[in-house]
């Protein structure tokens, strides 16, 4: 294939507005993870004699990764924080709020607006607002509606740190999932339910043998997608409860802020950033093949 | 539309009864937070706790721009982030323009290669990053303090790489590019070339077809990018925790974090009026970011 002079320069000259994007996702992305993995091998910190002269000690980051429950506790609270916040929480109430938006109802935009709200706040405002809503004491608003029912209150953020964090993230993620279980309902044909209707099948029957087959492609990529981005979650809880009390909510992100910037053990903090990489990289490639992305 | 059997518009009725109920619930879930932002923010003696005020006062949103320390956050807020938005756009939009009209053997490791960054967490790049910023900008100073001796702290609060403007746009901004790229590149596909190449044709520049056609054209795609670039930089407060130290450069985030770890001397009223401020551009920013959601969380990975 002989291309042209003309077609060669369009090409040189494609090549280089791209350049400068290139540049920077080398400097600030590539290299940053690749510079991780060498990190991870060695006994970097931030201050003291290892800061000045780095020694390269294999595998003992990892060794000692294995043998640290922290490390399996953040890996414990990253775990039951994505399962109950992305696959349970904001998947029930998407769901349940897509599906009840699909009526014809009179104040569908202005649920559909508040329910985007809380992904709409910065994390830290977020974090802002729910210190306020879960304070200690009789007046914190949870207490306030707890105490309404006549249950008993409590200093929310310190009896039930973890509960507390998936309810939080759950309340701002409700809408991505929402909007994206939306694109996937709006893809089954309508006929298919009237037929239905016609065979006498209630809206349960409905919902378990149409709807659900139907929707489980987007459900799939729901997950994956949902799972990827809640393992990065940190200035949220961060700002509710910095990881405490006594690293009930330390997740995985913040365990690795806690020991590169406040035990500044760079090294150590490389190891466990490796794993996070690793496994959000495999969910990635997942989600890649699984979506079969138009390219 | 035919009209439905009695028993069908029963079941109908009952069917919407309880998506408003549902509904409702959900949405008092998810607007009962706010409640506190507000009226805190115009109640003469805000607290940590939701209360009718006994004053309204907009004497805490007066504060906020007399005491100099709010204003100065919202000011580097508004500058990072705005300058982060205005690179993302430039360099998405000629990205973006490049990934589409090229056949060459890299348009398609690079566009997967873009696919895939966006699911690392950023927190997990973090430290590298830090260590290489560090260094950049222990670099740069020994480049600039034999030139410009004790003032070199002063130019380095805009230059530096660490506790510094540069360092911080350019970051945020390379966070925001993938997204962008891929808006924008799926935006140009979208774009029929004849118009670019009648102007190839007229015999006009590389340069003169960007500024021509190619921008005007552009403009709904550059303005979805640099929606999306808004909100996330402006909403990130990792990178700001990590890469300033100064009170001076702190942005809105921090600001807003660290006044509220003094726990003894509180503002409640200044906090709160500073963090619904806060709070707007991000709102109206996603009010306008709605319409192209959809396209954009199916489309590549969510950010």
């Amino acid at each position: 294939m002989a291309k042209t002079l003309q077609e060669r320069r369009a090409e040189r000259q494609l090549m280089i507005v791209l350049l400068p994007s290139l540049l920077l996702l080398l400097a600030f992305v590539i290299y940053p993870a690749i510079y991780s993995v060498y990190l991870s091998f060695t006994n970097e910190a931030l201050t003291g004699a290892a800061a000045r002269a780095p020694r390269f000690v294999g595998w003992r980051n990892y060794t000692r990764l294995f043998n640290d429950a922290k490390f399996w506790n953040a890996l414990f609270v990253t775990f039951v924080f994505v399962l109950g916040s992305a696959i349970i929480g904001q998947f029930v109430l998407g769901l349940v709020s897509a599906i009840a938006l699909r009526r014809r109802l009179v104040f569908r935009t202005l649920f559909s607006s508040i329910i985007l709200l809380p992904n709409a706040a910065p994390e830290v405002v977020a974090g802002f607002m729910w210190i306020s809503m879960l304070a200690g004491g009789d007046h914190a608003t949870l207490s306030r509606i707890v105490s309404f029912f006549g249950l008993p209150t409590a200093d929310w953020l310190q009896v039930f740190p973890l509960a507390m964090i998936i309810v939080v993230n759950t309340w701002r993620g409700i809408a991505t999932a929402m909007i994206l279980l939306t694109a996937g309902l709006s893809t089954i044909p309508q006929e298919i339910y009237e037929a239905a209707r016609m065979d006498g099948a209630t809206p349960a029957q409905m919902f378990r043998r149409i709807t659900l087959p139907l929707m489980m492609p987007t459900i799939l990529l729901y997950m994956l997608i949902s799972t990827v981005s809640t393992i990065a979650v940190f200035g949220l809880v961060y700002a509710l409860t910095r990881g405490g009390p006594g690293g009930a909510t330390e997740l995985i992100s913040i365990y690795i802020y806690n020991q590169s910037f406040t035990a500044y053990q760079l090294g150590y903090g490389a190891a466990v950033a490796v794993i996070a990489l690793l496994v959000s990289l495999m969910l990635g490639i997942a989600y890649v093949r699984a979506a079969k992305v138009e390219i | 539309m035919s009209v439905a059997p009695p028993g069908e518009s029963a079941n109908c009725v009952r069917g919407d009864l309880m998506a408003y109920a549902t509904l409702s619930l959900i949405s008092i879930f998810c607007a009962i937070p706010f409640f506190w932002l507000l009226i805190a923010s115009f109640d003469g003696n805000a607290q940590l706790f939701l209360r009718w005020p006994e004053t309204w006062t907009f004497a805490n949103y007066l504060r906020v721009f007399a005491k100099e320390d709010g204003a100065k956050w919202l000011f580097n807020s508004l500058f990072v982030v705005g300058s982060a938005t205005f690179l993302v756009m430039v360099l998405s939009g000629l990205g973006g323009y490049a990934l589409s009209r090229t056949r060459a053997w890299w348009k398609l490791p690079f566009l997967y290669a873009i696919l895939l960054i966006r699911v690392l967490p950023s927190t997990a790049l973090v430290v590298p990053l830090y260590k290489f910023l560090l260094t950049l900008n222990n670099a740069e100073g020994a480049l600039l303090r034999p030139i410009f001796g004790s003032a070199t702290r002063d130019i380095m609060r805009w230059t530096g790489f660490i506790d510094g403007y540069l360092g911080l746009i350019l970051v945020l901004a390379t966070m925001q590019l993938p997204l962008s790229l891929w808006i924008m590149k799926t935006f140009f596909d979208g774009l029929p070339r004849d118009y670019e190449e009648a102007a190839l044709m007229d015999g006009a520049t590389m340069i003169q077809r960007i500024r021509r056609v190619l921008v005007p054209l552009a403009l709904p795609g550059l303005a979805a990018s640099g929606l999306f670039a808004f909100m996330s930089a402006w909403g990130d407060f990792l990178l700001p925790l990590i890469l300033l130290s100064s009170p001076e450069l702190q942005t809105l985030p921090l600001g807003l974090f660290r006044a509220f770890l003094r726990i003894n001397e509180i503002d409640y009223g200044l906090l709160t009026a500073l963090a619904f401020i806060y709070l707007v551009p991000a709102v109206v920013a996603f009010g306008f970011a709605r319409r192209f959601l959809v396209q954009t969380f199916s489309g590549g990975v969510k950010g």
